[in-house]
């Protein structure tokens, strides 16, 4: 093997440098870095597109009872928009948004807008009081007490929210807390007619 | 000759006992949960490099319940990765099916391994190549042209009496660390008593709980038959009174008085007067025989005139 002819200095003296060896690892390394780092890009690439809330995918069911003890379906409110909103009353950011999205059911629910609430790993009364609270009383809520229901939406966390379109597919997926100017985009645009 | 014996020796002893240590610490630990190797599959989705049978975050244990809930419901375990898979994306699953360059990944080891070795067996091939025809004597006559041909163009002579010494010290270098790499790998191994049972807090303290929440679940939407199962699974973990007491309640209601009854009894076997088994045991009673169910209602009444359902026991009891 081609090793450095050149003594190195003080206590390296009779090591003689093994370029090929060396280098060969350095290349390895490099290689792995390269593919690691592009992997784990892939990965958060294909996230929005592969899982079942990407845009254009069917809503997933859902049929369970309300808080206050009607049945609801999603299936019957084929026509409307509808903004399903994955939430619970231990989850901060969820509180703070409440307000608006009862705001938006006060403002579009004659266009064709309906707000659902899945209350996920939660407790009737804690949720009662919030939506209280909150003035969120128009809201129609379903407890989803074992979070079985958001695992079959897909759902990353609390807040998370899913535009369902009048077709009935995903319109919008927006993990985190929502804004008065997401909902302006989102939702304007799929009340027209 | 002894020495190299020796050597060779303790190196098979080492490399025997890092193997073992690997092996214990990868093998299947026993017969396992196939809810919780599943979810041990899986990367909890709202975490950073935690699986969903480790999280603590409240989807991860919305995914333990679901994974539960279809396995219960006869699901298998592929079908149950698949749904969550459809449900998350392939992102979700710990150890993704590679393909494409990320194979490549996959044997980057194994390249490293070759890259070591390679010239190692290189140089043993040439050194016992050497030493076959070195029975002669040309070998011993002319070390320098053996040993290293192109430094004969200079200095030949000095460089080649002096080369041995750094090559023999490199390698010795090279031999050294690779044992005591070796011998620190298998001193762990050998060191570490047993793995520590890691999962079985975890699975011990964990899935009650849940089992309950769900069973509880299962109650709300009105199928009694399937809670009352959770239930008893939960039981078999934890023999609670409350929980055997949420049993006989799930059992009454779905037409099971008798095992209902053997219960609240069993409750009442501990503590005689509990109000919460008196009124399971009341209940129960009334399927089979309404008079004794109504002298256990009253013994009710009168231990706990405030419990929530005191009045409702009331108007039963009034109705007849």
């Amino acid at each position: 093997l081609r090793t450095s002819r050149r003594p190195l200095p003080g206590l390296l003296r009779g090591i003689r440098i093994r370029w090929i060896p060396l280098l060969a690892l350095l290349a390895v390394a490099a290689l792995g870095l390269a593919l690691a780092a592009g992997t784990s890009g892939n990965g958060q690439g294909a996230a929005g597109g592969m899982a079942s809330r990407a845009p254009g995918a069917p809503a997933p069911a859902l049929a369970r009872q309300t808080l206050t003890g009607d049945p609801f379906d999603l299936a019957a409110l084929r026509g409307q928009v509808v903004l399903v909103n994955i939430f619970a009353s231990w989850c901060g950011p969820c509180r703070n948004e409440l307000a608006l999205l009862a705001e938006a059911q006060r403002r579009w629910s004659a266009r064709g807008l309906h707000v659902v609430g899945v209350d996920v790993r939660d407790s009737a009364e804690a949720v009662r009081a919030l939506l209280d609270e909150t003035g969120a009383g128009n809201l129609t809520v379903l407890p989803d007490p074992t979070g079985t229901t958001a695992v079959d939406w897909g759902a990353r966390g609390v807040p998370e929210t899913f535009l369902v379109d009048r077709d009935g597919r995903i319109a919008h997926w927006e993990p985190g807390p929502l804004t008065a100017q997401w909902l302006d985009q989102r939702v304007t645009p799929l009340m027209a007619p | 000759m002894a020495r190299r014996i020796a050597a060779s020796l303790a190196l098979a002893v080492l490399l025997l006992a890092a193997a073992a240590g690997t092996w214990r610490s990868v093998r299947p630990n026993g017969p396992t949960d196939p809810a919780r190797s599943l979810a041990a599959e899986l990367r909890c989705p709202a975490c950073q490099g935690e699986s969903v049978a480790d999280s603590r975050s409240p989807i991860a244990a919305a995914m333990r319940d679901a994974i539960s809930a279809q396995l219960a419901q006869g699901h298998r375990p592929e079908e149950v990765r698949a749904y969550l898979v459809r449900r998350y994306g392939p992102e979700i699953l710990a150890a993704p099916p590679a393909h494409g360059v990320a194979l490549l990944l996959w044997a980057a080891p194994a390249f490293v391994l070759l890259a070591g070795l390679a010239p190692a067996a290189v140089r043993a091939v040439r050194r016992t190549r050497r030493t076959v025809p070195a029975a002669g004597h040309r070998a011993r006559s002319e070390p320098a042209k053996r040993r290293t041909p192109r430094s004969l163009a200079g200095d030949g002579t000095r460089r080649a009496s002096s080369r041995p010494r750094p090559r023999a010290a490199g390698a010795r270098i090279w031999n050294i660390s690779a044992v005591c790499l070796l011998a620190l790998v298998g001193g762990v191994a050998l060191a570490t008593p047993h793995p520590p049972a890691r999962p079985e807090p975890a699975t011990t303290a964990d899935p009650v709980p849940g089992q309950l929440a769900l069973a509880r679940s299962m109650e709300e939407q009105g199928s009694y038959g399937a809670a009352a199962e959770v239930y008893r699974t939960a039981l078999e973990r934890q023999p609670a009174d409350d929980i055997r007491l949420r049993l006989a309640f799930t059992l009454i209601r779905s037409g099971q008085a008798d095992e209902a009854e053997r219960l609240a009894r069993q409750v009442l076997a501990s503590q005689p007067d509990a109000p919460d088994a008196l009124l399971m045991l009341g209940l129960a009673q009334r399927a089979t025989d309404r008079d004794a169910a109504g002298v256990t209602l009253r013994r009710f009444l009168a231990r706990a005139p405030a419990h929530p359902a005191a009045a409702e026991i009331r108007r039963l009891l009034d109705s007849g």
